[in-house]
């Protein structure tokens, strides 16, 4: 059973050249009590004085111990050899590249029950205290699930990853049947905060449409 | 919201637990907690950071940070201390030469007051080895039953095979279970 109709694509939002600064004094109160989906980045890129870098995502089922998903930044990143570097993105100028991914499932994919979230980042020279991310899933203006979850400490020039293992929150069928008519109108904010600082702000969003024929 | 909902919300608040994996680089914890989750465990390189997994398990919420053990990093334990309810501390038992070394760290481990009161499980990983060390060699070296500040338990296991892994993950969360959620 195919759960991926195709690999994720980085793509940066079609507002993207917006570059205006934004004044950043949100707070995690701030974004907890969000009922939507952000318009705008909260931050700019170089909020994220830490270096902080996510370099892998994953989804993995574990009734089946499939991985359903799994991208990761190419190797010549991490200053490795150059080997299957062909996904390198060419358009290194635009500065919000990197902050957006979109996600395309099949229907299937909201039937998983027991699924583990992956993330991998690695931080800079300095050492980074009370790391927190708060990601938010909302489908239109209905919250779906949200992430809160302390990291604390990253110690410098370290690679780390986590991993969320959940219930797959279980969807009134309607809403399924919606989300799946809907593609790319299920979303996401992610947000990371250092000591209350808002230092990143990504962005995905989600189909479930993948392999039907429209 | 109702008292009764915001009583359960405590009660899952309270069913959290945070466990904290350490020892000696090459002793096997990111291993060990790879296989715990059902992973595969054929590609693990030296862990240069942290591990963290949040999973259910006998309706508990646990937290568990594999922090890497390289002799650079342990400096840095000490930042993943706080709120810490059980120490999973990792022992290669094929690795007799690192013995004493693993020792003295696990004691100084022992002395750090925000640990005063966490369970101790000691596991002797790679016990499948050819030239592992017995269980009982292993609680001598290390000094165990000089440790009174901690309840602690000794467990021979391998990562590789599975062997004894969830009964010692199920021996800490009962002994941290009946240490702070009394009121059950």
């Amino acid at each position: 059973m195919s759960l991926v109709s195709k690999k994720c694509e980085s793509i940066s939002l079609l507002e993207s050249n917006r570059d205006e600064i934004i004044p950043n004094n949100v707070t995690p109160d701030d974004v907890l009590k969000f009922n939507k989906i952000t318009d705008t980045y909260l931050c700019s890129p170089d909020a994220n004085v830490y270096d902080i870098d996510f370099t892998r995502f994953k989804i993995r089922d574990l009734e089946t111990g499939t991985v359903l998903f799994e991208i990761a930044k190419p190797p010549t990143d991490f200053g490795v050899d150059n080997e299957g570097a062909e996904e390198v993105p060419e358009e290194p100028l635009d500065p919000n590249a990197g902050r957006f991914v979109r996600y395309q499932f099949t229907p299937q994919f909201l039937k998983l029950k027991t699924v583990g979230a992956t993330v991998e980042f690695t931080v800079g020279a300095r050492p980074v205290n009370h790391f927190r991310m708060i990601e938010k899933h909302f489908f239109r203006d209905t919250l779906l699930k949200t992430f809160d979850f302390e990291f604390g400490f990253c110690i410098p020039f370290s690679r780390n990853t986590c991993e969320h293992i959940y219930e797959f929150p279980s969807l009134p069928p309607n809403l399924v049947e919606e989300m799946i008519a809907a593609p790319f109108e299920t979303c996401s904010d992610s947000f990371y905060f250092v000591d209350n600082h808002l230092v990143m702000h990504n962005k995905a969003d989600y189909a479930y449409n993948g392999g039907i024929n429209n | 919201m109702g008292f009764l909902t915001i009583l359960k919300k405590l009660r899952q608040k309270e069913k959290e637990m945070r466990i904290l994996m350490l020892g000696l680089d090459n002793a096997g914890k990111t291993t060990i907690l790879k296989r715990f989750n059902g992973e595969p465990i054929d590609t693990i390189s030296p862990t240069l950071g942290f591990n963290i997994k949040t999973l259910e398990h006998r309706g508990y919420k646990l937290n568990i940070w594999d922090v890497g053990g390289q002799k650079s990093l342990r400096s840095y334990w000490k930042n993943y201390f706080e709120s810490t309810d059980g120490v999973a501390w990792v022992v290669d038992s094929a690795d007799a030469r690192r013995l004493s070394d693993c020792a003295k760290e696990l004691h100084s481990l022992l002395r750090e007051e925000r640990l005063a009161g966490a369970t101790l499980l000691v596991l002797a990983n790679k016990a499948d080895l050819p030239g592992a060390l017995t269980l009982q060699e292993i609680r001598e070296a290390l000094d165990l039953d000089s440790i009174k500040t901690h309840h602690w338990r000794i467990l021979s296991c391998s990562a590789v095979t599975g062997e004894n892994l969830l009964d010692g993950m199920d021996w800490m969360l009962d002994d941290i279970a009946s240490r702070i959620f009394t009121l059950d």
